[in-house]
């Protein structure tokens, strides 16, 4: 199923971002960032999205100063960053 | 038994910690550790906590939240954050050991502010003519823990702007029972125990951060962040909390904190204060006894010192203890502020109140000190 990761630099701020989208009401899950992901970082937290709630999505993170470190489109060929 | 030692820890909590932190030890882990439900309920209680007292105190971010051990621990990270060795401070003369030893560790220069007891007006002249560009830091407990000698913080963290010089704030006596507010003070750290006027259990402390104030660990280790990075991440709260998190203590300080500010910093302070000043009025009427106690108490909260003419300060806690009242005596960690207030020789006992006080405990007090302290 397609969907994005935004990936957070900790988990106080994957929180943040869960939370801040939950108030909006976006519904996106926190989980932890495959390790394919977090190559050369490690263990990081990250909050999943659909597709279509992207855009509000990032819109309401930057509105409320809680930013994604780096954002993956996930596709039927894996992962492929996209510009945050 | 009369608890009367809040100053130390408060004793009587709201039911409510108790039973979240009976609740933590069976559904919370750690946070940061996994993504299975028990981690991620504990980074959520985790980050409630951190909101709850970045709303209290007016901090930016909840990041800028830290959890320590206990005030001393957090204070230690606030004094070796901005104090090189061999650096300079500049400190009141009503500190807790908390703030003069790691500043002694570090061989620093320390200048100390000091004014009389409660002339805030002299403390605040003090600091004036201490703080010059090119001191490291000024530390000042807020309230003295033996005095309750609330100092004019607004007035010194002014002087610390104007000069230049960055303000480690020493919260432990009025976290929760004063007004505090880190952006309009602009102060560097608030430092704070969690189980005093937050009323959260023991181990449980706070640092507070200020915005883009360099911070160094005092502990490396495990954080759940970078893994792979052999140096601390450099953002908080992560830089300064390595280690497994006290997830039953954090939950109880969650409702120790909700408690708090349900019932009003403002209306804490209010009725201990009333019963502070009851106490120095019916201590002032027993003979032999010294109170250290402002008429008003505008400049002091909820906790005052005495000591008697006729008996050694210990052997008077002692003989309360035995009635069933706890208070402290002696120096109180704070050899500092009985100096200022000519107290070191002999110590007081200090009697200091929380929101579970009553005045049936005061006169009861009054009625044991008068046994007590009556001639023979």
């Amino acid at each position: 199923m397609e969907h994005y990761l935004l990936i957070a630099q900790s988990v106080t701020l994957a929180q943040r971002m869960e939370r801040t989208l939950s108030r909006a009401g976006i519904r996106g899950g926190m989980l932890r960032t495959p390790m394919e992901l977090s190559e050369g970082k490690g263990c990081t937290y990250a909050v999943q999205l659909e597709p279509s709630a992207l855009r509000d999505g990032l819109n309401v993170l930057s509105g409320a100063g809680v930013r994604p470190v780096q954002i993956f489109y996930a596709g039927p060929n894996g992962y492929r960053e996209v510009a945050v | 038994m009369i608890y009367l030692d809040s100053a130390a820890t408060s004793f009587q909590k709201p039911a409510s910690v108790g039973r979240a932190m009976t609740w933590a030890m069976g559904a919370l882990s750690s946070p940061g550790r996994g993504g299975y439900q028990a981690a991620m309920r504990a980074a959520d209680t985790a980050l409630s906590c951190r909101t709850e007292l970045q709303e209290l105190f007016h901090v930016p971010e909840p990041e800028q939240v830290v959890f320590t051990l206990n005030a001393t621990h957090a204070l230690n990270i606030a004094i070796k954050s901005l104090v090189p060795q061999g650096g300079r401070a500049v400190i009141s003369g009503y500190e807790h050991n908390a703030v003069t030893r790691p500043l002694k560790a570090l061989g620093a220069e320390v200048t100390v502010a000091r004014g009389s007891l409660f002339h805030p007006d002299e403390v605040l002249e003090a600091f004036q003519k201490a703080v010059k560009p090119g001191v490291d830091a000024v530390v000042c407990a807020h309230v003295s823990n033996v005095f309750g000698f609330a100092q004019p913080l607004d007035g010194i963290a002014a002087i610390c702007r104007e000069q230049g010089v960055p303000l480690i704030v020493d919260a432990s006596q009025s976290a929760g029972i004063l007004p505090l507010d880190l952006q309009a003070l602009g102060a560097a750290f608030l430092a704070m125990p969690g189980h005093k006027g937050l009323y959260g259990p023991q181990g449980t402390g706070v640092l507070i951060c200020g915005t883009d104030v360099p911070v160094h660990p005092l502990l490396e280790g495990g954080t759940g962040s970078l893994s792979q990075q052999q140096e601390m991440p450099d953002f908080l709260p992560d830089r300064l909390e390595a280690g497994t998190h006290n997830m039953p203590g954090i939950a109880g300080l969650l409702e120790g904190v909700r408690f708090v500010r349900k019932r009003g910093v403002s209306n804490i302070c209010t009725a201990e204060r009333r019963l502070a000043a009851l106490t120095a009025e019916g201590l002032r009427r027993l003979p032999d006894l010294e109170v250290f106690a402002e008429p008003d108490l505008y400049a002091q909260t909820g906790v005052l010192s005495f000591r008697s003419r006729g008996m050694d300060a210990e052997a008077l806690g002692a003989a309360l203890a035995e009635r069933n009242i706890a208070v402290r005596a002696g120096l109180h960690c704070a050899p500092l502020a009985h100096e200022s207030a000519g107290t070191l020789k002999t110590g007081t006992v200090r009697l200091s109140f929380s929101a579970f006080n009553t005045r049936e405990e005061v006169f009861r007090l009054l009625d044991a000190v008068k046994a007590i302290t009556k001639p023979k």
